[in-house]
């Protein structure tokens, strides 16, 4: 028996695997359909910069190979899995979605990237993203925009939005991106499906290009919370080749049961009544406390006094870490590079200025200033010692509670151009950056569609430092109560093909 | 008004990034934007409070045995760089005209 398109589309992870061990089909029918799914649905879309046919079909061969021989199935066997195009892949190019990384050949394999494929998924290819990371809205890539699955004529959020665009039009069952300011769960939250920026040190980011080099995270998306705990649960732990990444014994596919009795879940009020934030947001957030309080979690009230300033020390201190990483590019060792120069200098200003994208260049150039001699004091300094009392009020508050409950974004997709301004593109980031300050985990779980918009809505719930599980816990519980919510974007509905 | 276009100018030339006039102008009014944007920083009272360079208290650094072990090969690295000639990176004259290739 094969699988259909429309059947692979809205298969679990688990569902694939468990259907692999019990010979309903076959990894390379798996393969066979993720990649006609791609072909049919991505031309609207746009998720993939690069599609690997071929690893995913030898990654399917060795997965039917182990079957054959009645071996046991890893974690993610046949999983068709996308990732973010600053994760390196041998075999395929590392863009970052920049011309000046559009000829990059991955000269090895990311760490999350290696362990997801020793788990058994198929690689399907890399996907869009802003260039280098710096955006919103997936709107900066050099590659042209992506479009959200749930209405075509909107973004899907960003910076990871081919990673969220992927699952949620049902090419990719799971996929990989990274969360500097909010880049996993801001498009989670745009796009209706799950997304996990993990505490800092889960995951590590050996082959990862680097942005904010204390801020990048990298984590999954899934279209249930079951999917991203099991891609976690592939991808975490220490790496030799990343000082900061952290042992990590938890399961967090184990803990997806037990419920949320006796648990302590806090609310923030003034998110509730911020500004900017839509009604709509609102709603939805205040109808997931509901039902947590139902489930019988105890909802607290607490205060993240220093919150709002948490905006203004991640524009200081994210620039500041990205000038210093993107110093690398010098069109010398790898990356574009610019003819006809006449002399080194010259060669290192014209390939920089024709290589990075206008919002990479205003980055480098805000970071390049707040360095400087002088202004240090002003802004970076102070940028630090404002993240230590962020840090404090939430070392604080989950002294009272085992999880929080908070906005994603302000406001559902919106549509392209929308947000032209930059600074009002930065806003759209205020729930999820103070998480990256502070360096805890953070999950975007879809409640449903906004009553105005039409549009889906996350909620997002956060937790201690490397108390992840917690996360996953209330998750779970209340991903349980919304029962009648769509998996799958229906914008691209009807457009798939029949028998792979 | 924080950064003037010279001052713009300035920034580009350290960040090696050539900007010709009309994006100098373009940029100095986004800088000076963001910059206004930020500062809120500079307002608050931080007398006495430590920074936070990193994000998670009270961790060590994982360390790894210095041994040797394979790393990145030659050709690999090479096979990636714009201009390879002899196994080396080729690079125009860093002097200028007058510096040449000798």
């Amino acid at each position: 028996m094969a699988i259909s398109v429309a059947d692979y589309r809205s298969l679990s992870a688990r569902a694939i695997r468990d259907g692999i061990a019990r010979a309903d089909f076959s990894a390379c029918e798996v393969a066979g359909a993720a990649l006609a799914a791609i072909e049919a649905i991505d031309p609207r879309v746009h998720a993939f910069l690069e599609v690997t046919s071929k690893l995913a079909h030898e990654a399917a061969v060795r997965i039917d190979a182990l079957r054959a021989k009645d071996q046991p199935l890893p974690a993610l066997a046949g999983v068709p899995i996308g990732f973010k195009d600053n994760m390196n892949l041998l075999g395929t190019r590392t863009t970052c979605a920049s011309r000046m990384l559009a000829d990059y050949a991955s000269p090895y394999t990311a760490t999350c990237v290696g362990r997801s494929l020793a788990a058994g998924a198929l690689p399907l290819g890399k996907l869009n993203m802003d260039e280098f990371a710096f955006g919103s809205s997936t709107e900066t890539s050099c590659f042209g925009r992506t479009h959200n699955p749930w209405d075509l004529d909107r973004v899907p959020g960003g910076s990871s939005g081919g990673s969220a665009a992927a699952v949620a039009a049902g090419m990719a069952t799971v996929s990989l991106g990274s969360d500097t300011g909010g880049s996993i769960r801001q498009p989670a939250s745009f796009c209706g499906v799950v997304g996990f920026k993990p505490t800092y040190g889960v995951v590590s980011r050996y082959g990862v290009v680097a942005f904010g080099s204390s801020l990048d995270q990298v984590g999954p998306f899934g279209r249930s919370v079951a999917d991203v705990a099991t891609t976690l649960d592939a991808i975490a732990g220490r790496d030799p080749f990343d000082c900061t990444s952290q042992e990590c014994a938890t399961s967090f596919s184990a803990v997806l049961d037990a419920g949320v009795e006796g648990m302590r879940v806090g609310i923030i009020p003034a998110y509730l009544e911020a500004k900017g934030v839509e009604a709509e947001v609102v709603v939805a957030l205040k109808g997931a406390m509901d039902r947590l309080e139902r489930c019988g979690a105890r909802l607290v009230e607490v205060e993240l006094p220093n919150a709002k300033a948490a905006l203004s020390a991640y524009y200081v201190i994210g620039p500041c870490e990205a000038f210093s990483n993107l110093s690398r590019f010098d069109s010398v060792r790898y990356g574009y590079r610019a003819p006809g120069a006449r002399d080194l200098g010259d060669q290192y200003e014209k390939s920089r200025a024709d290589g990075f994208g206008p919002e990479a260049v205003r980055r480098i150039m805000l970071g390049s200033y707040l360095l400087a001699s002088g202004v240090y004091d002003t802004y970076y300094y102070p940028a630090q010692q404002v993240r230590t009392l962020i840090t404090q009020d939430y070392h604080r508050a989950f002294e009272q509670v085992d999880a929080l409950l908070a906005p994603v974004s302000p406001r559902t997709a919106f549509k392209f151009g929308e947000l032209a301004d930059p600074t009002a593109m930065y806003l759209s980031d205020i729930f999820t950056i103070p998480i990256n300050i502070a360096g805890n985990g953070g999950m975007s779980l879809p409640v449903g569609r906004g009553e105005a918009s039409g549009l889906p809505v996350g909620v997002q719930v956060i937790g201690p430092q490397f108390r992840d599980e917690n996360i996953f816990r209330v998750a779970a519980a209340l991903e349980r109560c919304y029962p009648e919510i769509e998996r799958l974007a229906p914008a691209v509905e009807g457009v798939e093909g029949g028998e792979a | 008004m924080y950064l003037t276009e010279n001052d713009v100018r300035g920034i580009a030339t350290y960040a090696r990034i050539g900007l010709s006039d009309g994006e100098v102008a373009a940029m100095t009014v986004d800088l000076n934007n963001i910059i206004e944007s930020l500062r809120p920083i500079t307002e608050y009272d931080l007398e006495g409070v430590e920074p936070t360079f990193h994000p998670i208290a009270g961790l060590a650094n994982v360390m790894r045995e210095d041994a040797v072990r394979p790393g990145l090969a030659h050709q690999d690295a090479m096979a990636i760089a714009p201009h390879v000639e002899s196994g080396a990176y080729r690079i125009p004259p860093i002097l200028g005209d007058n510096g040449g290739d000798r």
